[in-house]
């Protein structure tokens, strides 16, 4: 009986989606009535806090709860080592103690009342630390008889060398991208009610896979039950949060242990501590050039620095053409250390690829006398990227500007101002998803799917989408999302929520829409397929004439039409570009770099809400400003204390570090499918505040961030 | 957080009746915007089994004296300091650091007293589970360790940067303080009111924990005086400094005559630069005078692993306070 597949329609047609749409929770999120995981609130529900070993390496000696579960309002103190265990990195394995009370102040002083006895060891925090000679074996895997593994060696040296024997110009830099963290402003954590009545343990978990936390949590209970994972709101997670992590486990067992709700959310400095990060990298990246510009031979020698993880890099080259069959080799390993995992972060291993990447091309650009925008243009394949990155230099300003083949230097005040460009790529993911759109006899409509919003924008295109293709407007349709009893759907990571999930809506309206044709052409005798939804009323689309009200036509339902939609691929669409440019004033006697403008030029496929993209694109421009200016996590190596356990050293941008942003979305591209915005635009930003760096003064940022320290080291030297 | 008494004295005896004679973690200490004061609480440094809470005494204003002087209130909030019209107009240094504080909030609620007394800020101090020096123990962790925002003059055996703007400003401007303790009323010049960690490692002013600080007296600036307060964060936004300066100068045409300069956030006082102040007086007022007197401010740093950049930063910042100056 279908009469069309579904499809986005030419974008003319378009009523509702392809434009600004307001965030549908925009108001409850502004004040403050939206409620997050943190701040459930359920009767009899304890606070529990967790105690962390201050050391990454450590001995437990004794744990002694005693004096905690002695004052008042303590429900719960239990130790999770026992003497003789060991800790082995900070992070989750430092977790020793959990302790439960009535209030958040009380589980804070049982906390302190707890007296653990560690006996610590060699810290082994520091790269250095764990390749030197006799250093302890940190690295988790077994058998494991060195902290260097995962060598990942491709290409062929003698060739390589050959290639390189025949550049014009070779650049070669050692890239140092300290470990940064994804800062969420919500941090990890849940809110377990034990298992009632009809055997559900409800669980409100700050997730990126709602869908998916209910069986990885299910080895937490040990009395078993029907786990319900909610999450109406959610605070942020940039790929650390797709697990339930050690404190889930630890909710999970307080919980059945006091048969009471149970709160337990990370303070900051356990987020900094046992929360994930983005690994760091050291990349020895060599690259030569024919005289036209054209890159000719690759060589990079790179260790990633994930912790006990693995930590993230993509293999060369980084989004640029290297001509020739093998003029491109590499060596990759990573260095592990008795700290934190790494985990997936927005892009994982992409801002850090192109960090080298977008700084050696650049370079190259000024060693050949060439513009460095011509310089990419040459050895981009896509013509997406070149006019992007035309664009892009338009916008900034980069025609007008006096430096294109050498860079500036600070004039007679010690001031300078230099432009500078980074590209991206991703390929968004699409996949299984599924949602109910349900039309009730009153006119009312649903649209549910178990997706989760970190924060997108996701709920407003759940119900948005099933407007445009009702004739709806959005505030008609109920957006249902964040429980896991909803029709599944994926798990957010790499981009893929709106290609999995956005296809799977649509399906869903379309077939809402072919059932209640069905009914309308008892009353307007069209076959399903001859209507026309717009304004509210569905039109016959050869006699418009011939119509009938939206009301009228849910007059004809005797019970809901439920209509169920899965992903369809031929809406989705997994290929996006971008561009960007930054503009930025470097005080040569502070070293002070203010990021003045950015522009991103950025393709997307349908934009199904055009606000919200610039926002998604407008946060990864933010993050990667904020990466490149200021993040970085620092341990004391002595002793192995995580001195930035806290937003005072880990500094993260605020409103002043703010530029004038310019957010383009590239309309050439028409192509009629939709794909997520997560990650491609925090992928070049620090890159091409780099190179705006290096354009106004002349000097090479090769260690991130750019603070004072760095920017004032690179023009003077260390002291 | 240790449960305490919440006192509210309705004089200033009272108060000073209320404090302890001894120094101790567990002393009763005075409250006024708390904004520190919590903070070295929350992370178990100090625990205080009484807070004194002096915001009932009437300490709050800003007047100016018959001589032309300004006296400050030690419960004048930063923000009353920064809002002030007198201050704009005949103090513009004091109104730079008030305005540079923290944010919005926290210069709301936090006042002058408190500023002035706010304990360090090295990351190993605040930690709950270090104990150094300035916290009864045997080590700075800095020295040898994450010395980033530590100390280039000063430094050892302990080697904090002092956290206070106002402070920098005030002995910049030859401001005193005026104390009541159980002995009667003083009065202290404020660059004789911080002391080095060679001299005390528990306390970082000459203040005695039952000593209370009153009110802040500025002398009236000399004709033809110029003054600024440069504070140079990491991050523009709400941050403590790197390094700042607070310079004076009064000119004979374009001759420097007199010179003040006083550095912040690079030792553990307020310190003041009589070498940098020195190769300013007599000289023009011209870039490379501000050169000079940067090499002459950071001839005796001595920067740990990390810290070497203020040694740049401080040449850079002094260049840029006398440059607004010109």
């Amino acid at each position: 009986m279908s009469a069309a597949d579904p499809s986005w329609g030419p974008r003319e047609d378009l009523d509702v989606l392809d434009r600004d749409i307001p965030r549908v929770d925009g108001a409850v999120k502004a004040t403050g009535r939206a409620v997050y995981t943190h701040d459930v609130r359920v009767p009899g529900m304890l606070w529990a806090r967790l105690l962390l070993c201050p050391f990454p390496r450590a001995t437990v000696e004794s744990i002694d709860v005693a004096p905690a579960e002695a004052l008042p309002g303590v429900a719960y103190a239990a130790a999770l080592k026992e003497p003789g265990d060991e800790v082995r990195y900070s992070g989750e394995d430092g977790v020793l103690a959990v302790v439960a009370a009535e209030t958040p102040e009380q589980a804070e002083d049982a906390l302190a009342a707890i007296i653990a006895d560690v006996e610590r060891a060699e810290p082994v925090v520091s790269p250095e630390q764990a390749k030197a000679d006799g250093a302890p074996i940190v690295n988790r895997r077994p058998g494991a008889t060195s902290n260097v593994d995962r060598r990942n060696e491709s290409g062929d040296e003698a060739a390589v060398e050959a290639a390189f024997a025949g550049a014009a110009a070779i650049v070669e830099r050692t890239y140092e991208i300290p470990v940064q963290h994804h800062v969420c402003l919500e941090t990890h954590g849940h809110v377990v009610e034990p298992i009632d009545e009809d055997g559900e343990v409800l669980v409100h978990a700050s997730t990126q896979a709602v869908s998916g936390l209910p069986r990885a949590l299910a080895g937490a209970f040990e009395r078993g039950g029907r786990i319900r994972v909610v999450t109406p709101h959610m605070g942020g997670g940039f790929g650390s949060k797709f697990g339930p992590g050690r404190e889930g486990a630890v909710c999970a067992q307080v919980a059945e242990a006091t048969g009471r709700p149970v709160h337990l959310m990370l303070t900051r400095a356990d987020e900094f501590a046992m929360a994930g990060n983005r690994s760091g990298s050291k990349q020895t990246l060599k690259l030569g050039a024919s005289d036209d510009g054209g890159l000719v031979a690759l060589r990079l020698d790179a260790e990633r620095y994930g912790g006990v993880g693995g930590g993230a890099l993509p293999r060369p080259p980084y989004i640029y053409r290297v001509e020739g069959e093998a003029s491109v080799m590499s060596r990759i390993a990573s260095v592990h250390t008795a700290t934190d995992s790494s985990r997936a972060m927005r892009a994982p291993g992409h801002p850090q690829a192109s960090f080298a990447m977008e700084s050696a091309v650049d370079e190259l650009a000024y060693e050949l006398g060439m513009d460095p925008v011509d310089i990419r243009v040459r050895n981009l394949e896509s013509p997406v990227h070149h006019r992007q990155l035309e664009r892009a230099a338009e916008e900034i300003g980069w025609y007008d500007h006096p430096h294109h083949i050498e860079p500036g230097t600070p004039d007679e005040t010690g001031r300078a101002v230099g432009i500078g460009f980074g590209v991206s790529v991703w390929s968004p993911g699409g996949r299984g998803s599924t949602c109910d759109v349900t039309v009730h006899p009153d006119g009312s409509v649903v649209s549910a799917t178990a997706t989760q919003d970190l924060g997108t924008g996701a709920r407003t295109y759940v119900a948005a989408i099933v407007a445009e293709e009702l004739g709806l407007t959005v505030d008609q349709v109920t957006p249902r999302i964040g429980d896991s009893s909803l029709p599944p759907s994926v798990a957010s990571g790499g981009s893929v929520t709106t290609g999995s999930s956005a296809p799977a809506i649509k399906d869903a309206a379309h077939r809402a829409r072919e059932a209640l044709e069905e009914r309308v052409s008892t009353v307007l005798e069209a076959p399903v397929g001859g209507y026309v939804w717009k304004g509210g009323r569905v039109m016959v689309r050869d006699d418009p004439d011939r119509s009938l009200a939206w009301i009228e036509v849910c007059a004809l339902l005797r019970e809901p039409l439920v209509a169920r939609g899965q992903f369809q691929a031929s809406l989705y669409e997994g290929n996006v570009h971008g561009a960007q440019a930054a503009k930025v004033e470097v005080d040569a006697m502070t070293g002070r770099v203010r990021v003045v403008k950015m522009v991103a030029v950025q393709d997307q496929g349908l934009p199904l809400n055009r606000l919200a993209l610039r926002s998604q694109i407008n946060g990864g421009m933010i993050q990667a400003l904020s990466f490149g200016l200021l993040e970085q996590r620092s341990f004391d190596e002595q002793y192995g204390y995580l001195v930035s356990d806290n937003l005072d050293v880990y500094r993260i941008a605020g409103a002043q570090e703010m530029p004038e942003f310019v957010t383009i979305i590239d309309d050439e591209d028409q192509r009629p499918a939709v794909g997520g915005m997560a990650e491609a635009p925090v992928i070049p930003g620090h890159s091409a505040i780099a190179n705006a760096i290096y354009n106004a003064c002349g000097v090479r940022l090769t260690r991130m961030p750019f603070t004072p320290a760095n920017v004032l080291e690179a023009l003077y030297g260390k002291v | 957080m240790r449960p305490f008494d919440h006192r509210t004295p309705t004089s200033i005896d009272e108060a000073i009746a209320a404090l302890p004679a001894e120094r101790s973690r567990t002393g009763a200490q005075v409250i006024a915007g708390g904004q520190d004061l919590l903070t070295v609480m929350k992370d178990r440094i100090d625990e205080p089994e009484a807070l004194v809470d002096i915001g009932g005494l009437g300490l709050a204003r800003i007047d100016e004296a018959k001589s032309g002087d300004l006296v400050i209130g030690a419960t004048t909030t930063i923000q009353a300091i920064a809002d002030s019209e007198v201050i704009a107009k005949r103090f513009p240094a004091l109104r730079e650091a008030a305005r540079s504080v923290a944010s919005p909030q926290i210069r709301s609620q936090g006042t002058l007293g408190g500023n002035l007394n706010q304990r360090p800020r090295c990351p190993y101090y605040r930690h709950p589970d270090v104990t150094c020096f300035k916290k009864g123990g045997n080590v700075c962790l800095a020295e040898f360790g994450f010395s980033k925002y530590a100390a280039i003059f000063g430094g050892g055996p302990s080697y904090f940067s002092h956290p206070s703007d106002m402070a920098t400003a005030l002995v910049a401007a030859g401001a005193s303080v005026d104390v009541s303790g159980p002995e009667g009323d003083d009065t202290i010049p404020l660059d004789a009111y911080y002391v080095l960690p060679d001299a005390a490692l528990d306390t970082e002013t000459v203040l005695a924990p039952n000593q209370v600080v009153r009110s802040v007296v500025v002398p009236a600036p000399t004709a033809g005086e110029r003054s600024t307060y440069l504070k140079f964060k990491e991050r523009a936004s709400y941050d403590f400094a790197l390094a700042a300066v607070a310079v004076t100068v009064n000119l004979d045409g374009d001759t420097i005559v007199s010179a003040r300069v006083v550095l912040g956030g690079v030792a553990p006082t307020p310190w003041p630069s009589l070498e940098a102040a020195a190769a300013l007086v007599g000289r023009p007022m011209s870039p490379e005078t501000w050169k000079a007197a940067g090499e002459a401010a950071v001839a005796d740093a001595v920067p740990l692993d990390h810290n070497g950049y203020k040694v740049h930063l401080v040449k850079g910042v002094l260049y840029r306070a006398l440059e607004s100056l010109a």
